[in-house]
């Protein structure tokens, strides 16, 4: 098992993130710049507890003769072959006698020319399925048939009255020019991981030219590494309700801060325009 | 160095790199199992197309296994474990009306399967019963940490704590290491 026992913090906490979900590319590019995507220790860790607390099943038959079959030894196998291998009996006697080559090249190419008139349609039937499949998830999509959740300034109403250790912090503008007479404030539960960010007054952006970016400080972790709390966009100088997305989970959340970034985005800002601040009591 | 290195058991991936046929059929004979039982945790629906995907990694992956660094059940388990947590990333949401695998959460069900599963089930022993609740839904089940929250009534935060923790745990018992902070 390959693993620094003194890695990255940052890289730690991905490490153990994909161990147990799969990394967006954002986080799997992280990996890599950090020179970390090749430390298996916490994939070792949770396949371990996967194989000692899992008991043993027996796989079905048919499956073990397909795996099989599609395995680069299948290659130099004949059908009947891999059925034998593969401990599965034939589904009935076999009583012809091997066919010679040259009649198997032949009936290979006359399968090859039968494929070259077939698979066009096939493909048509798979499109029309895709777009008829499409059209139905559509349709169960609808309104009528989702859950729809609550618009984020009830569902922040919601957490500011149950969650218990909710807290409340204003945002302090900065100098920056998009910050100039926003207010508003943060909302965060640690308990549930989530919270919501409220302005008034913040620049509205253009998202082909900048986005605003949350960062979270966690009082456990190295300020270099602020957790990235999501990216978004301010559409008007009225309020604005933005939920509060945190890759990583927060321990003891200490500040929020808002910079402006490139469209989509930064792994780790460059902190040049900061444009409001709120710092929290923990 | 790992303790089954320099083993039997370390020579079947190796025979699978080099082509050899019947180590293919030897490896899904003897792996087979516990991919399988693995797979149906994570999806009960899905478990054969899964299970046919993990080996087909399993063949390209094989000349990376290491007897040195890990044992060849360890490394299976994880090329296993990899892929179905790929698939989830196209994969909706486990819908809530799929019943739940049993969940043997109190004793190891295969200690002995291997070196590394010896030594994570006597960590797993040394966590409260909460955190290897959480630990054993998120790896062997490959629920979410929101499904576990759901399933269990423990608050998001906590399951995240608990999961991150003992992972930590396990980690530094397989290494021989002291817990790092976590």
């Amino acid at each position: 098992m390959t693993g620094s026992s003194k890695q990255d913090p940052r890289a730690r906490e991905l490490l153990i993130e994909r161990a147990q979900r799969p990394l967006d590319d954002r986080e799997l590019w992280e990996l890599r710049e950090l020179g970390a995507e090749d430390d298996d220790s916490f994939d070792f860790a949770a396949a371990s507890v996967a194989v000692a607390m899992t008991p043993g099943e027996q796989m079905p038959e048919h499956l073990a003769a397909k795996i099989l079959a599609q395995s680069p030894a299948a290659a130099s196998m004949l059908p009947a072959q891999i059925r034998t291998l593969a401990g599965v009996a034939p589904p009935r006697p076999i009583v012809e006698a091997p066919k010679p080559v040259t009649d198997i090249a032949h009936a290979r190419e006359k399968k090859r020319s039968r494929a070259a008139v077939i698979v066009p349609w096939l493909a048509a039937a798979a499109c029309l399925m895709l777009a008829v499949g499409a059209w139905w998830w559509t349709r169960t999509q609808s309104p009528a048939n989702v859950a729809e959740a609550p618009p984020p300034s009830k569902a922040r109403e919601e957490l500011l009255a149950k969650a218990p250790d909710v807290t409340r912090v204003a945002w302090t503008a900065t100098a920056d020019p998009n910050a100039k007479g926003a207010s508003g404030d943060v909302v965060w539960s640690q308990r549930e991981q989530r919270g919501y960010m409220r302005f008034v007054g913040l620049t509205p952006n253009d998202r082909a030219q900048f986005q605003y970016q949350l960062w979270i400080f966690d009082k456990n972790r190295d300020e270099k590494f602020p957790v990235d709390g999501g990216v978004f966009d301010v559409s008007s100088t009225g309020e604005v309700i933005v939920p509060i997305t945190a890759k990583l989970n927060v321990d003891d959340a200490t500040l929020f801060a808002v910079t402006i970034e490139r469209p989509g985005g930064v792994v780790v800002s460059k902190r040049e325009r900061i444009v409001v601040t709120a710092a929290r009591k923990s | 160095m790992h303790p089954a290195a320099g083993t039997a058991e370390a020579s079947l991936l190796r025979r699978v790199a080099a082509g050899d046929a019947n180590a293919v059929r030897e490896c899904i004979a003897k792996y087979g199992g516990l991919v399988w039982s693995i797979a149906r945790r994570f999806e009960l629906a899905d478990a054969e197309d899964a299970v046919q995907e993990i080996f087909l990694d399993l063949w390209k992956s094989a000349a990376r296994f290491d007897p040195n660094i890990a044992s060849e059940t360890a490394f299976v388990a994880m090329i296993a474990r990899r892929r179905l947590i790929d698939r989830r990333r196209t994969r909706r949401r486990r819908p809530t009306t799929e019943q739940l695998p049993e969940v043997a959460i109190d004793q190891a069900a295969r200690p002995d399967a291997c070196a590394e599963a010896a030594q994570a089930a006597r960590a797993l022993d040394q966590l409260r019963p909460e955190q290897r609740r959480v630990l054993v839904l998120s790896t062997c089940h490959g629920m979410s940490h929101g499904e576990i929250a759901a399933q269990t009534g423990m608050p998001l935060g906590t399951v995240k704590a608990h999961a991150r923790r003992g992972l930590i745990s396990i980690r530094a018992a397989l290494l021989g290491v002291t817990e790092e902070t976590p």
